[in-house]
C-alpha cells in the first residue's frame, strides 16, 4: 500500500515521479541512482540505521536498551532543571507535559516492545488511552458545569 | 484457521488467531484498563486541584529534590528489566537473575522514599483526612505504591521460579508479563510526577468566597 506522504516525496524528488525537480542530464528510463534525494544518500542511511537499531533483529541488545535509558535520564534531568528555573511562564506546563509525553512514548515503544509487537497490541492498549483521556476530559467539562467549587467555606 | 506467527521479541510461535498470545494480549487488556483506573486518580486530583481550604498546601509539603532521585530509581529499574529478559531470551540466566533481583532492589528503594514521604507529611500535618489535596494524592500515589509492591512480589516470585531453573529463553513469556506490567508502573510515575509535582508545586490555598477572594487581593 503506497503512503500519500512517501508518493508525494517521490513526485516531487525523484526522477521517476512527476520530474518537477528533474535535472536535464538525468534519464527518466535508466535505474534509479543510488544517491538520488535532496539529501543524497544521506536520507536512506539514517532510515536504515534506524531501523536497523529498533527494529532490526529478534532481540535489540543490552546497548540498546542502555542508551534508551540514558536518554530517559537525560530528559528527567531536564524536567528538573527546566522546573528551577523558572524563567518559561506560560509555556512551562506545554513543555513538561511534552516532555513527559517523549518519555512516555520511549517506556512503551521500546521497553514495552510496542515499537516491535504486532500493532492490534498498540492498538489495544491505545484504545484504551485514549479512553482514559475522554472521560479525564468529560469529568473536567461536568466538573465545571455542576460543581464549581467543591469545598466552599462557610 | 489459526496463524502461526512469531512474536518480534519473545521468539514465541503463538497458535492463535491473532499471532499474539492470549496471556499477552490479556495482559495488554489489562494495562489498557489499568490506564483508566490511574486517568480517574489523575483527574480527580486535578479537578481538586487548589480546591483545599485548609493546609498544608501542596508548595509547603512537596520536595522535588528527593522525589527526583525516587522518580531515576524507578526509570532506572525499568532498564534493568528490560535487560533482564533480554538475557532471558538469550538463555543467559545468571546474568537475568542479577538484573531480576536489581529490578526488586530499585523497586524497594522507591518505596522506601515513598515511605519516608508519607511519613513526612503526616508529621507536616497532611493525612488523608486533612483536606482535598491530602485525599486525593495519598489515594493516586498510594494505589501507585500498592502497584509497584505488586509487581517487587511478583518479581520476587519470578526470581524464585529461577532459582528452581524452572525459567529459561522457552518461558521466557512469563517475566516479559510481569515486566509489561512493571514497565506500566513505571509509565504512571512519569506523568504523576509531571502533573503532580513538578506542574502542581506552585498550587496553594485556593479562592473560596468572595470575602476570602478580596481577603487575598487586599493582602
Amino acid at each position: 500500500m503506497t503512503n500519500p506522504i512517501s508518493t508525494a516525496w517521490r513526485k516531487l524528488f525523484y526522477h521517476d515521479g512527476d520530474r518537477y525537480f528533474l535535472l536535464p542530464e538525468v534519464d527518466a528510463a535508466s535505474p534509479e541512482p543510488p544517491d538520488e534525494g535532496p539529501f543524497g544518500e544521506a536520507g536512506p542511511k539514517v532510515a536504515s540505521w534506524y531501523t536497523r537499531i529498533t527494529f532490526g533483529g529478534r532481540h535489540a541488545t543490552p546497548m540498546f536498551y542502555t542508551i534508551i535509558g540514558v536518554i530517559l535520564a537525560i530528559l528527567t534531568i531536564l524536567e528538573v532543571w527546566f522546573f528551577t528555573l523558572d524563567v518559561f511562564g506560560w509555556f512551562f506546563v506545554p513543555m513538561m507535559l511534552l516532555l513527559a509525553v517523549a518519555k512516555f512514548i520511549i517506556v512503551v515503544a521500546f521497553y514495552m516492545h510496542l515499537r516491535f509487537d504486532k500493532s492490534i497490541l498498540t492498538l489495544v492498549f491505545g484504545s484504551g488511552f485514549l479512553i482514559a483521556i475522554a472521560v479525564f476530559m468529560i469529568l473536567l467539562t461536568v466538573q465545571e458545569k455542576v460543581a464549581p467549587d467543591p469545598q466552599i467555606a462557610p | 484457521m489459526a496463524q502461526a506467527a512469531v512474536t518480534q521479541e519473545t521468539g514465541h510461535v503463538a497458535d492463535t488467531n491473532t499471532g499474539i498470545s492470549n496471556r499477552k494480549l490479556l495482559m495488554w487488556v489489562f494495562l489498557a484498563s489499568d490506564c483508566l483506573f490511574f486517568g480517574s486518580f489523575i483527574a480527580t486530583y486535578l479537578i481538586y486541584r487548589n480546591e483545599s481550604i485548609v493546609g498544608p498546601y501542596p508548595n509547603e509539603v512537596l520536595d522535588i529534590p528527593i522525589t527526583s532521585v525516587s522518580t531515576f530509581v524507578l526509570l532506572m529499574s525499568s532498564l534493568a528489566m528490560v535487560l533482564a529478559l533480554n538475557y532471558v531470551q538469550k538463555d543467559k540466566l545468571g546474568l537475568a537473575r542479577f538484573w531480576i533481583l536489581a529490578v526488586c532492589f530499585l523497586g524497594l528503594i522507591f518505596l522506601g522514599f515513598q515511605v519516608v514521604e508519607f511519613t513526612t507529611f503526616v508529621n507536616e500535618g497532611l493525612t488523608i483526612h486533612q483536606n482535598l489535596f491530602g485525599t486525593t494524592f495519598f489515594i493516586l500515589t498510594g494505589f501507585h505504591g500498592l502497584h509497584v509492591f505488586i509487581g517487587i512480589l511478583w518479581l520476587l516470585g519470578m526470581a524464585f521460579v529461577h532459582f528452581k531453573g524452572a525459567l529459561t529463553s522457552r518461558s521466557a513469556e512469563d517475566l516479559e508479563m510481569a515486566g509489561l506490567y512493571w514497565h506500566f508502573v513505571d509509565i504512571v510515575w512519569i506523568v504523576i510526577f509531571t502533573v503532580i509535582y513538578l506542574i502542581g508545586y506552585s498550587d496553594g490555598e485556593g479562592i473560596h468566597t468572595i470575602e476570602h477572594a478580596a481577603a487575598i487581593v487586599g493582602g
